[in-house]
């Protein structure tokens, strides 16, 4: 009896526990957002943190990010137009690899790049800033580390996850007019046309709300979870690992809802 | 101070009593890793007066002057040595012109160093930026102290 009542404890706890972080990082997340609603919580200093966590997350990487999404999205629209044409549906390949690479896949790589190469970054620094005391420093010199720290990282992550899916997204629509009509352009009327029937406005709003929320997830998750970090060295790792799992599953969670609003 | 609660203690009193009008220098109070010792004094003016970082920066690079560690300016934490932390640490402090500024274990922030003298003639060297400087240490270390700046029990 005594091992059901420590095992029921036991689960009991941990079940408390993931709870009180999902809602501390809702209420980060509500938190960040209302501050970054406010003019007043602007000054030289948050601009510059934005300012380079832009840089870091999106400028950097964009070249090699630019190229790869040219590269996956040839290859995808290759596939998609060579099997219509196979089919006999040649009519539609152009419809259809839009809404893969441009509704569905691009937004969704990009979060998935920016989460490896950032949102772990970023993790791993609030963790160890936790861990060395430097937020309490902040805090005790009447730093707001809200301002300082953590609103201008998830503007900058949101920014950067929204430029960079805009980037390859229009990337992908060169490539997709050059595969289907070739380098010509007297075929842009059609391409307007067929633009036109996928990007309808409230397609539109579909992307830039998933963006905007992809954007969210890669920077108030790490953030919540290094906060949340005890102040033992040895659980800054833990931390990382902890909070990119929870992130993939909330990545894949925004993609699923996306999917299951749009098609069912 | 006798002991580590009673020092506790003291600064907890006086967090509570005015948070705003004392800056507390400690070991456990460390930098910004990842921002220049500049950067570190700057983003005290920047905060709390709004200042654009340009104006913030003058002001921080006047106080390293005065303390005559200029040299450090544009070192992150990690490459900085005790002396040079422990001085951007006080200038942090000290840039708020705060009334108080308590600093806490110079030992610990100093252990290289002798650190009373070191303490006081820093302290000389900024006097025209400073209002109350407090130094909190143990009655072990009174004996390091020159006479007339003895440590008095609180």
């Amino acid at each position: 009896m005594s091992l059901v009542i420590n095992f029921l404890t036991h689960r009991g706890a941990a079940l408390l526990a993931t709870w009180r972080i999902w809602r501390d990082t809702l209420l980060f997340a509500a938190h960040a957002v209302l501050t970054a609603a406010s003019p007043a919580a602007y000054n030289s200093a948050t601009r510059t943190v934005v300012m380079k966590q832009i840089y870091f997350t999106a400028w950097q990487i964009l070249p090699g990010f630019t190229l790869f999404a040219a590269l996956l999205s040839f290859v995808l629209i290759q596939i998609v137009v060579t099997t219509a044409a196979e089919f006999g549906l040649s009519d539609y390949a152009l419809e259809v690899s839009m809404r893969l690479l441009v509704l569905e896949l691009l937004p969704l790589i990009t979060a998935l790049f920016v989460a490896l190469r950032s949102s772990s970054a970023i993790n791993t620094e609030i963790a160890l800033m936790k861990i060395n005391g430097e937020l309490e420093a902040l805090e005790n010199a009447c730093v707001d580390t809200m301002r300082l720290e953590f609103m201008p990282r998830v503007i900058g992550g949101m920014i950067s996850v929204l430029a960079l899916t805009a980037v390859t997204s229009v990337l992908a629509l060169v490539l997709a007019y050059l595969a289907v009509y070739g380098w010509q352009t007297w075929s842009l009327s059609d391409f307007s046309r067929v633009m036109g029937k996928v990007f309808d406005n409230a397609v539109l709003l579909g992307i830039l709300l998933k963006s905007l929320t992809f954007g969210l997830a890669v920077t108030v998750i790490p953030v919540a979870e290094g906060m949340a970090t005890p102040r033992k060295l040895f659980m800054a790792p833990i931390s990382v690992l902890r909070g990119m799992v929870r992130l993939f599953f909330v990545l894949m969670l925004i993609e699923v809802a996306s999917l299951a609003f749009k098609y069912i | 101070m006798a002991d580590a609660a009673q020092r506790l203690a003291f600064l907890a009193a006086h967090s509570a009593i005015a948070r705003d009008d004392i800056a507390l220098v400690s070991p456990d109070m460390p930098l910004r890793a990842n921002l220049s010792v500049l950067d570190n004094i700057a983003l005290i003016p920047q905060y709390r007066a709004n200042l654009a970082y340009d104006k913030a920066a003058d002001q921080a690079w006047d106080l390293l002057v005065a303390a005559g560690h200029q040299d450090c300016f544009a070192k992150r934490d990690p490459d900085l040595s005790h002396a040079e932390r422990c001085v951007a640490k006080l200038l942090r402090a000290a840039i708020g012109q705060p009334p108080i500024i308590l600093i806490d274990r110079p030992a610990m922030l100093l252990p290289d160093t002798h650190y009373p003298p070191f303490l006081f003639a820093l302290l000389e060297k900024l006097a025209e930026h400073l209002n109350d400087c407090w130094i909190v240490d143990y009655q072990w270390n009174q004996p390091l102290y020159p006479a007339p700046h003895n440590l008095t029990r609180p």
